[in-house]
């Protein structure tokens, strides 16, 4: 056991075991522990095997970053074992071994390395040419690195998403992020504070006395503030246009990972350092660990992490580890002072460090290396607001350059100090943070029309004028030798790099994507300016010229059940749903709705519509309430045909096209009132043309007077067909004359149906019976269905589905927008010319509108019959030319028709065979091919309409 | 100039592994010429593509290819490097037959193992009118003698077992159209092959060059550009070049490119969003698309899953990314395999689609003289790459429009005659 006696501040609980296992064999850890440090307090080294050579990797940073942590856990794959903490009874495994972590035949790899060098794959692999899907890509398959998906066990856990609007949001609980905080809150702002560990205080939780002690009075502030809230263990991920803010919280009561979106006023972006590793040979073998590893296994789990350490350090952080190491009990063998030009050439060592050789060509055993060789600031959430920052080479890292208004940085990342310089910068720009936020809530809260106060007085504008932190200098230690690894996730050597700049990949981006260093799980925050370094230094340039690859949101990895939350598409069931399953309907998923297919028999239901009545329920037709003085404007806008001359009471059949001139949507209008419509539209189409509508209006002629309001769910649409419809509607609706002299076809009233008021009834036939269609409020919807069914018990009245409507439609020739049209499908291939009015001034697509009636290349859709009645060719056959391949057309539609016993069609087909009593080939999706003849319109029953016009 | 090529073999690799020799650069770095016969503006696949087959199918060496950036770094290292051939017109399907053609011989031709995995490509239809639409793309496929049909959710289990074929989701799979021929390329290494070919036949690339003006004279316009004009060369950040023919191969900014010319294209640009995984052990043998929910999903070699969705609605040059697409996309994803909850979303970016009306190409000659394009590929840009470069080639060695191109020529803007692979784009993918 290597957990030391009780450490000072340590943050476990040792009154609270926990048991879980490693590859198979029982451990134990405490509460307070991460996985990885109850595992290294147990002895273990070996945590995972590298991706592509398969050499062993351990501990290198201790928290989430830690590229040889990745761990499975359950069916977790990927889990980062330095920051998750450990759970009781857990099953955490090694991934990416074989057979197992301590013997992994992976390791060949290693044999064969050095012919393995950067973009191998692009320069073999070529023969024979079949080889590379069928053998080749195999086994390069296995080697992918990660964990498992359980496919068997599917997974219970929840996830959620919360909304905050914070005036300020600092990302970074550590010193200065703590300042910002209190000091924010101090002049009213609400703030959100995100850490990314598991407490607040950041570095000064493996710091000394004195820095615990000032932490404690920090965190006392915060938790003693209601202004603030904090989320720890949380990871602000990004930071996207107008201060939308994603934070993913973990340990979370209720959801696995929930995902926080934070509309944010000021964001102060406080991450501190992230420690960056040091380019030696062996530099990836276990026992090789940064400072602030050292020092966090020490003093936050108790963990001692070797027994004799060679340290290099090139820093204070790195003096202190040698304090904390010493105090530990860990001997130290030596110093390697950077400062003082002193380097390490390289750790020795298997399964472990053995020894370590110097610059000054000693060689020392050890079995521990601990390396302080600068720092890297995390400046993701920076450059997603746009700032660049710049290198500065005497502090050896990056700064930021410009920021915008509403993002402020404080800490590490813009400077050194000691703690309360720290504090006060952080303080300075807590105050800036809520200044700016503040006046931008009071423009907010005073300049919307609904404002209660609009003449309260704006917070004076404070201007910047912060001490900026001082840039330490820093010796540049990125590497002392041209061997070892760049990027350890990725198993990017230095040589790597070097070979890749030869063959002319000398920019940091083309580096990147020929050698994959900084594509690993840690994009590059480890590995991004090492690799920089390199090239710098390959091809003899200053590392400030060479820049860095752009850090793209997510800042950590989020995972996509939290993306998704919980996923809120339900699906749309009319007010009769209910009724239509108990009474058998055969449910029936189109686009958002769910509707009665059939119930049982669609062709008897079809022919009882043409023998007595039946009723079907059409509520998902789109349905939009038009109120304005320029409603017709819209309407010729958007419709191909003319609508200001439409009198009130009647309604109008409209088609829609794309600026392609495409047909996008059809539908009736009709006028209720002076100022007042109601449109209709397709099922699928609805959402698109609310859309397209607003938009007309929002980014076109927004000074019209129109009212949009979508009304598709809040009316139930019914409708009666068939010739005993007028006789049925007769019973229930006393307040409107239905007789066809004064509601003809093609008109709207409102009346009461079945006592119900304010219902909508026009006269319009999709099936080509004499047919009424109601919309009725969708409450009192049952109610009306209910009583039309028993009022037209003696009239024959039963309710029919989906697929009969569409045996009706088809019989009759109405075509339905996409399907018997489709992406490329012109007004004249439906022979819709007279509602084409040309000589608009404007509408949608005019201009292809004009062009596709000169066009005699389009197909027609014509109505076809085969010439053997019983042959039903499958949507879609193709219609060709004779015996060859040509294609002609196709069909679009195709039932079996009840009414005339016989196969109908409709089909779009070149102009050439459009002609009525054209002979046509179809292929069937059994291969044969049948002919079969053209009709007259599209009609193949009651084409004069007599039946409906009644 | 043509010089010998280093031919990259497997023996290769184990002589420069036992010797440590280096390797030769896959390019040079050349001299800024004060003119070429040709300069192509954009290092993508398209521009490097038309500068090889210049080089190697018409003996026209003395090329420049002129890039921003590096080579690559617009939308030919940004897709999601899916290429297919089952289209829905005629004239798409020839097209896009060619351009699979010339991918699965890249390898050789270009002596680069570009990676083309054939994993077989899978469109999903979760309504009635999807699986229709998949019915009339199969048969036009079938005719025309690509390998594509309709298959049930059974045989889509087979074909990607990860996925949900069950009926109680909220968009059951109802069935595919699959497409065996179809699958995915490492993107970079065709920009990379392309380059080392065309740099070993002669031709110059410029990187880190930017094109500021296009020169021309006799034009409409007082400055000499637009129609009627002549192309006499570009205008540089490193200097002035005369060619008498420049080519548009840009994407993102190919009508500000055109603009410089005097030549308006009917082309908005909007951002195409895309991410990737963590990577896992491999489950998703084929790529899978589905046009109802926004996505298309495919695993690489490395385990992580690549995903992408349709343009953003609103067009833009800013290519940040928003969190929305990455919301929407985990839901859909997890519609499609709920199994994948605890897979992480690693990298989020974007990339621009230059959009036409009719969602197909602008190709070849414009009103100015000498100024050729090749852009407006929307989001489909990388599947063409070969056959654009060949046909364009062809179209400037010949002076005569390719065959294959004509109907993507600009005029159809003007006489109506739109070409239609709309109907099929829809998330053509």
């Amino acid at each position: 056991m290597l957990r030391l006696p009780q450490q000072e501040n340590e943050i476990i609980n040792r009154s609270i075991e926990l048991e879980f296992t490693w590859n198979g064999k029982p451990y134990t850890g405490y509460e307070g522990d991460t996985i990885a440090s109850a595992l290294a307090a147990s002895g273990v080294d070996i945590f995972s095997r590298s991706m592509k050579y398969h050499r062993p990797r351990g501990i290198m940073t201790a928290n989430h970053w830690d590229p040889g942590l990745a761990v499975q856990v359950d069916d977790e794959p990927n889990v980062r074992s330095g920051s998750r903490r450990l759970e009781a009874n857990t099953t955490v495994s090694a991934q990416n071994v074989w057979p197992s972590l301590e013997h992994d035949l992976g390791t060949l790899n290693k044999a064969v390395g050095r012919f393995i060098s950067s973009g191998f794959y692009y320069k073999t692999f070529m023969r024979p040419r079949f080889f590379w899907n069928h053998v080749y890509q195999r086994v390069l398959r296995k080697f992918a690195p990660g964990g498992k998906i359980h496919w068997e066990t599917p997974s219970t856990s929840t996830y959620d998403k919360r909304y905050v609007h914070p005036d300020v949001l600092v990302a970074g609980g550590g010193p200065a992020g703590m300042s910002a905080a209190i000091s924010a809150a101090n002049e009213g702002a609400s703030v959100l504070l995100v850490e990314m560990e598991s407490d607040l205080g950041g570095h000064l939780r493996w710091g000394n006395t004195s820095e615990i002690s000032n932490m404690k009075s920090l965190i006392k502030e915060i938790e003693s503030n209601e202004n603030i809230e904090v989320l720890t263990d949380s990871t602000v991920t990004g930071r996207y246009d107008h201060n939308w803010v994603s934070v993913m919280q973990r340990s979370h009561s209720i959801a696995r990972e929930r995902l926080v979106k934070a509309r944010v006023g000021t964001l102060v972006v406080a991450p501190g350092l992230i420690e960056r590793p040091y380019i030696f040979k062996g530099n990836d073998i276990p026992g090789v660990m940064l400072s602030g590893a050292a020092r966090r296994l020490i003093n936050l789990w108790a963990v001692k992490p070797g027994q004799r350490a060679v340290v290099f350090t090139a820093n204070p952080e790195g003096d202190s580890a040698i304090g904390d190491l010493q105090k530990a009990g860990v001997e130290i063998a030596e110093i390697v002072d950077a400062r003082k030009g002193q380097r390490i050439v390289a750790a020795e060592g298997k399964k472990r460090v053995e020894s370590v050789e110097l610059s000054d060509g000693r060689s020392v055993d050890a079995d521990l290396v601990v390396v302080a060789a600068g720092w890297t600031a995390p400046t993701s959430l920076l450059n997603m607001a746009g700032d660049k920052p710049e290198y500065d080479q005497k502090a050896a890292r990056y700064f930021p350059k410009e920021l915008p208004d509403d993002v402020l940085a404080t800490g590490g990342i813009v400077g050194n100090g000691n703690f309360n310089t720290i504090c006060a910068h952080g303080s300075d720009t807590g105050k800036i943070a809520a200044n700016r936020a503040l006046k931008l809530r009071h423009q907010r809260q005073t300049s919307t029309a609904w404002a209660r106060n609009p003449n309260i007085p704006a917070p004076e504008r404070i201007e910047d004028l912060r001490n900026s932190l001082v840039r330490e200098e820093h010796p540049e230690c990125y590497y002392s030798t041209n061997e070892g690894f760049v990027d350890f996730s990725e198993d990017v050597k230095y040589s790597d790099l070097v070979q890749a700049a030869q063959e002319g990949f000398d920019s940091i981006e083309l580096m990147k994507r020929y050698t994959t260093a900084t594509m690993g799980p840690a994009q590059g925050k480890l590995e991004t300016v090492n690799a920089a370094a390199v090239l710098a230094n390959s091809i003899g340039t200053p590392l400030a010229e060479i820049g860095t690859t752009i850090w793209r949101p997510p800042f950590a990895p989020i995972t996509l059940g939290a993306l998704a939350g919980r996923i809120f598409e339900p699906t749309r069931r009319s007010a009769l749903q209910d009724w239509h399953e108990e009474h058998g309907a055969a449910p029936l998923l189109a686009g958002q709705w769910v509707r009665p297919d059939h119930y049982g028999d669609a062709s008897a239901e079809a022919l009882n519509v043409r023998n007595n009545v039946g009723i079907i329920d059409v509520t998902p037709l789109g349905k939009i309430e038009l109120q304005g003085k320029d409603v017709s404007k819209l309407l010729d806008q958007v419709y191909t045909n003319r609508w200001g001359s439409l009198s009130i009471g009647k309604v109008r059949y409209g088609v829609m096209v794309g600026e392609d001139g495409v047909i996008s949507d059809d539908g009736v209008t009709g006028r209720l009132d002076d100022d007042r419509w109601l449109m209709t539209t397709t099922s699928s189409g609805a959402g698109a043309v609310w859309e397209k509508l607003e938009d007309w209006l929002q980014n076109t002629s927004n000074d019209w007077d129109v009212c949009i309001t979508p009304v598709t769910g809040g009316l139930t649409s019914i409708n009666v067909a068939g010739p005993n419809s007028r006789s049925l509607l007769e019973k229930l609706v006393s307040d409107v004359d239905l007789s066809s002299e004064s509601f003809p076809y093609f008109s709207v009233r409102e009346g009461t149906v079945a006592e119900v008021e304010n219902c909508v009834i026009w006269r319009i036939g999709f099936t080509g019976e004499l047919s009424y269609e109601l919309h009725i409020p969708s409450g009192y919807a049952l109610h009306v269905w209910e009583s039309l069914l028993l009022a037209g018990k003696d009239l024959g009245c039963a309710p029919f589905g989906v697929e009969a409507q569409r045996i009706l439609r088809l019989e009759k020739g109405h075509f339905i927008v996409g399907q018997d049209t489709d992406g490329l499908t012109k007004a004249p291939t439906v022979g819709l010319n007279n509602l084409v009015k040309l000589d608009k001034d404007d509408m949608v697509g005019l201009p292809e509108l004009a062009d596709s009636f000169t066009d005699d290349q389009l197909p027609v859709l014509v109505a076809v019959q085969t010439d053997d009645p019983m042959v039903v060719p499958e949507e879609a056959a193709q219609i060709l030319n004779g015996s060859s391949n040509e294609i002609l057309g196709r069909v679009t539609s195709s039932r079996m028709s009840p009414t005339l016993k016989r196969s109908i069609c409709l089909a779009q087909v070149a102009p050439g065979i459009s002609q009525p009593d054209s002979k046509i080939t179809i292929l069937l999706a059994s291969g044969e091919r049948v002919s079969a003849t053209v009709l007259s319109g599209h009609a193949h029953f009651d084409p004069s309409g007599s039946r409906q016009n009644v | 100039m043509k010089q010998p090529r280093y031919k990259y073999s497997a023996l290769k690799l184990l002589k420069h592994g036992l010797t440590h020799g280096d390797w030769p650069r896959m390019w040079n770095s050349n001299e800024l010429n004060s003119s070429y016969d040709v300069i192509i503006i954009g290092g993508g696949v398209h521009g490097l593509a038309t500068a090889y087959y210049l080089a190697q199918n018409h003996g026209i060496t003395n090329v420049a290819v002129l890039d921003k950036g590096y080579l690559g770094g617009g939308g030919s290292g940004r897709n999601t490097a899916i290429v297919r051939s089952n289209y829905l017109t005629p004239e798409g399907v020839a097209f896009y037959d060619r351009s699979l053609t010339l991918y699965n011989e890249m390898a050789h031709d270009l002596n680069l193992n570009v990676m083309f995995s054939r994993r077989g490509h899978l469109t999903l239809a979760h309504t009635d009118s999807a699986l229709r639409t998949m019915h009339w793309r199969a048969e036009v496929n079938k005719l025309q003698g690509i390998d594509s049909s309709v298959i049930d959710p059974s045989e889509v289990k087979k074909e990607a077992p990860s996925l949900d074929v069950s009926a109680n989701t909220r968009y059951p799979i109802l069935g595919a159209l699959f497409h065996p021929p179809g699958g995915i390329i490492r993107h970079d290494a065709v920009v990379w092959g392309y380059a080392r070919a065309a740099d070993h036949l002669g031709v110059h690339l410029h990187q880190q060059t930017e094109v500021l003006d296009i020169l021309c004279e006799g034009g409409q316009q007082s400055n000499g550009k637009g129609p009627g004009g002549k192309v006499t060369g570009v205008r540089t950040n490193k200097g002035d070049i005369s060619a008498p023919v420049v080519v548009n191969c840009t994407a993102g900014w190919s009508s500000l490119i055109s603009n410089m010319a005097g030549v308006d294209l009917p082309i908005t640009t909007h951002p195409l969003q895309a991410a990737v995984t963590e990577p896992c052990k491999t489950f998703l043998p084929t790529v899978v698309v589905s046009g109802s929910l926004h996505v298309y999903v495919s695993q690489t070699d490395r385990g992580e899953l690549v995903f992408g969705a349709s343009v953003d609605p609103v067009g833009t040059y800013r290519i940040n990314g928003t969190l929305e697409f990455t919301e929407e996309l985990a839901g859909h994803v997890l519609e499609l395999m709920p199994g994948i909850a605890e897979m992480r979303l690693l990298r989020q970016w974007a990339g621009l689609c230059d959009m036409t009306p009719d969602y197909s190409p602008v190709m070849g000659f414009t009103s100015v003289e000498g100024f050729l394009v090749d852009v407006g590929w929307g989001t489909y840009g990388f599947k063409a790459g070969p056959v654009s470069g060949e046909t364009m080639a062809e179209t400037i060695a010949t002076g005569k429009t390719a065959e294959l191109i004509e109907s993507f020529n600009i005029e159809r803007f003007s006489t109506g005659e739109l070409v239609g692979e709309k109907g099929a784009a829809a998330v053509g993918h």
